[in-house]
């Protein structure tokens, strides 16, 4: 039995290996647990919030925006305003180096963005900067945007994102060997696994960053992220799943941080499909829905409820608008629309996106009283973005913040608007005007007034269903100092450090 | 032999051929487009269109598939479209962790299934044989990523033994890399262990009652090796065969393992492609795994041969 005797040996040794302690971790590095592989290193291309995190660390914007969602100067140490809001300039910090040691100048921002421009670079932010008529680089530190319109906005355009500055004399190489201007330069990524990144002993302000480094630690698996930052494998958690905040929230060791966001879940409805073409069903169907129960049911109770993607914490925010239900008002009103016994419809759903598909079947439940019958039927991500976005008559959604008032309303709710004319095909004169006022407005108090009136509006002529915005959280170990949760989902780490 | 080792490997390079042509085919009619992939939710046709033309993909698909095929052929995996990153580094960095976590599962489920197969085949219809089945169909039975998930709550958030998820290199220190690898290959031996024990209890039954068994305990040799020499050996022949398929398993299909414990392997190399729609990485990656399930099948086939002497490969015997 010389098989057993050996498997018994194992056995011991495997248990005196478990045995000993598991601190087998050195060095100051920042690690912070992330859901997936970071798709492209090169932040012009760029989509969805893990690599944020990523690119936050690795360049700069030229302005950034914090926390508090003000605008902050970052690559650009000021800039001037035309009084017709159509001329900017931009004027750069002077002496930022790049990782590879070449100094920033207007050359570089240039060709940033004409790169985001060109349609063969597949820039997200391509649609919004096509407002630029003209580029002019002044000198080496100043660089002029003409615009075709004005657009009171402009500068927060540039609050990174996909608008980081990169080299000009690097782009090739931005998808295998990243260079930007950070306080953190890339040093290695195995996709599935990390990335690293270490300090940037020149970056341009002094004294910072705190870390020695930063590395990402990809766990896709809900559960084992949440286990991972309990056992201290990892030190921050980048947004911690729904279901897992409660239970974070009573670990002493663990603190957990969360913040409302722009980014709002929903059901789109297209306004050009029967029966979605008359408002009263839209109406109707807006009525019926429960938001706080929503919010509950569909993210734990960790969202807010709303009508449009202005989240109630936002000073725009239109309180004067109700959020409750009106179940006889909306059985009224399906009846004007001539469905007074309700209709049968089919809702899409796409796969392993857990908020949307508990939006879908939250919102099943709630029409039922009104006797439309909605069939969902789920499909895988891929096959979502090609044939039903866009092409469905109904079917959840959800957007991630955008750093302006006016990014996240005018591409949905204006009748020229990409997003618009892609979802839902919605049109309405007032809001068309009072979009396009807002972006000349500069008074914070006027524009106040505009994007009330403006929710006014769409609450009576509503082009779909946004049910709530939701919340980002992340939670990390007592031993992390300072890290903030952003309303964008980029986590904020410049004050950050550690004492284990 | 020699002869039917050759046959074998040029049969290998047919299935690889045939499969390559599939692997393309299927890749084309997935819903889904590449473009609308690379470009996000943000595409418009006009950017969609662009994207098509860079790559190239509105050529005839016969012209595509005798680009990539070629480029195969004189050893260009091509770039991964996503990600924008020489494929060739990336899977053999997965390859390696996938080989690390398949072989030390394969070893233990050999191990222990053989183990416990033979084990229960003694104790037959006692508490022992059945405690031993029951385990082993608690594992057959119950998908991996419950008891994946079940290990890493109890050994990981409440206990604290081992980390959860992740992998660290050997450079990092044996116990770290050591510690990262128990609880995937504990899922997975537990996963796999019912086919390896079950089936050796069964033969192993089989062949103590066979007549030769009696004799060899009537000569009076030692039942120690009565049990190993005579009857293991020969109960063993359909256990490899059921090993061989658990390796090429163990290689392609452990997606659900690695993305439970975030072990980033071949399979979650695979994922990446399928869910990004990144078509020359998943063309790659599929064409790597028929080739292992192909080449533990042969291994298979040879190691039958050396338990089994009345199987010979010779040209006389095709």
């Amino acid at each position: 039995m010389k098989m057993r005797r050996s498997f018994f040996g194992l056995t011991v040794s495997l248990a005196i290996v478990l045995g000993l302690s598991l601190s087998a971790y050195a060095g100051e590095a920042l690690r912070v647990g992330i859901t997936s592989t970071i798709d492209n290193l090169d932040p012009a291309k760029m989509k969805a919030g893990d690599a944020y995190v990523y690119a936050f660390r690795v360049f700069n914007g030229l302005i950034y925006i914090n926390w508090d969602m003000t605008v902050k100067p970052d690559l650009a140490e000021r800039w001037e305003i035309s009084d017709d809001f159509k001329t900017w300039t931009f004027y750069l910090r002077k002496g930022v180096k790049f990782h590879h040691g070449r100094e920033l100048d207007a050359e570089d921002v240039e060709v940033t963005v004409k790169r985001i421009l060109d349609k063969a670079t597949g820039c997200k932010l391509r649609a919004n900067f096509q407002i630029i008529e003209k580029i002019e680089v002044v000198d080496k530190y100043t660089i002029r945007f003409k615009l075709n319109i004005p657009y009171a906005g402009f500068a927060e355009l540039f609050g990174g994102r996909q608008a980081m500055i990169v080299p000009r004399d690097r782009i090739d190489t931005l998808a295998t060997k990243p260079i930007g201007t950070g306080p953190f330069k890339f040093k290695s990524s195995m996709p599935g696994d990390r990335m690293e990144l270490v300090k940037n002993q020149d970056y341009f302000v002094e004294g910072a960053p705190l870390l020695d480094g930063v590395t990402l630690i990809i766990i896709p698996e809900p559960a084992a992220r949440v286990t991972a930052l309990e056992s201290g494998e990892i030190d921050l958690l980048w947004r911690v799943p729904e279901e897992g905040i409660e239970h974070l929230k009573k670990n002493p060791d663990i603190v957990v941080d969360e913040v409302p966001t722009p980014g709002w879940v929903g059901v789109v409805m297209h306004n050009k499909i029967p029966p979605f073409d008359n408002v009263k069903v839209r109406q109707a169907i807006n009525l019926a829905i429960d938001r706080d129960q929503m919010v509950e049911l569909a993210v734990f109770g960790h969202g807010a409820p709303t009508h449009s993607p202005i989240p109630p914490s936002h000073p725009f925010f239109n309180k004067s608008l109700s959020l409750k239900p009106d179940l006889a008002k909306a059985k009224k009103l399906l009846a004007e629309a001539g469905y007074p016994n309700g209709f049968e419809v089919t809702m899409f759903v796409a796969h392993d996106r857990p908020n949307e598909e508990r939006t879908g079947i939250t919102t099943r439940e709630m029409l039922k009283p009104l006797g439309i019958k909605v069939n969902i039927q789920r499909a895988p991500w891929d096959k979502f973005l090609s044939d039903i976005e866009g092409k469905e008559a109904f079917y959840t959604d959800a957007f991630s913040a955008r750093p302006t008032i006016d990014t996240s309303l005018y591409p949905w709710y204006h009748s020229s608007g990409s997003w618009n004319k892609s979802l839902w095909h919605y049109s309405n004169p007032e809001v068309d005007r009072l979009l396009d006022l807002a972006r000349q407005t500069k008074s914070f108090e006027e524009r106040q007034k505009i994007y009330r009136e403006f929710q006014n509006v769409v609450f009576q002529d509503p082009p779909s269903l946004m049910a709530f915005v939701h919340n980002h959280t992340n939670a990390w170990r007592k031993w992390v100092k300072g890290p903030h949760a952003h309303p964008m989902m980029w986590i904020d780490l410049r004050g950050c450090m550690m004492s284990k | 032999m020699l002869f039917y080792v050759l046959k074998r490997i040029i049969y290998i390079c047919c299935i690889l051929v045939v499969m390559s042509m599939l692997v393309f085919a299927i890749t084309q009619i997935l819903p889904g487009n590449v473009a609308r992939m690379i470009l996000g939710q943000f595409a418009t046709e006009e950017s969609i269109r662009a994207i098509e033309e860079k790559l190239r993909l509105n050529d005839p698909l016969v012209v595509q598939y005798w680009r990539w095929a070629s480029s195969l052929l004189s050893g260009d995996l091509g770039e991964s479209l996503i990600m924008e990153h020489p494929i060739a580094p990336l899977l053999s960095t997965a390859l390696k962790r996938s080989a690390i976590l398949a072989f030390m599962s394969f070893f233990f489920v050999t191990v222990v299934g053989i183990g416990l197969g033979v084990v229960a085949a003694l104790k037959q219809n006692r508490p022992t044989d059945h405690a031993v089945s029951i385990f082993t169909y608690l594992g057959i039975s119950v998908p991996e990523f419950f008891w994946g998930i079940v290990v890493i709550i109890f050994l990981a958030r409440y206990i604290d033994w081992l980390p959860s998820s992740g992998y660290e290199p050997l450079s990092a220190g044996f116990w770290n890399w050591l510690s990262h690898l128990i609880l995937p290959v504990a899922t997975l031996t537990f996963a796999l262990i019912a086919h390896v024990s079950r089936l050796t209890r069964s033969c192993m039954l089989e062949t103590l009652r066979s007549p030769y068994v009696t004799a060899a305990r009537a000569k009076g040799l030692p039942e120690r090796v009565v049990l190993v020499r005579h009857a293991l050996r020969n109960a063993l022949l359909p256990t490899i065969t059921i090993l061989a398929v658990d390796l090429g398993w163990l290689f392609g299909g452990v997606v659900v393992v690695e993305t439970v414990f975030a072990f980033p392997g071949l399979g979650r190399l695979l994922m990446f492609s399928i869910e990004r729609h990144d078509l020359p990485l998943m063309q790659v990656s599929l064409l790597l795994i028929t080739a292992v399930y192909s080449l533990s099948n042969l291994v298979a086939d040879l190691l039958y041969t050396y338990f089994n002497p009345k199987i010979r490969y010779e040209r006389s015997a095709d």
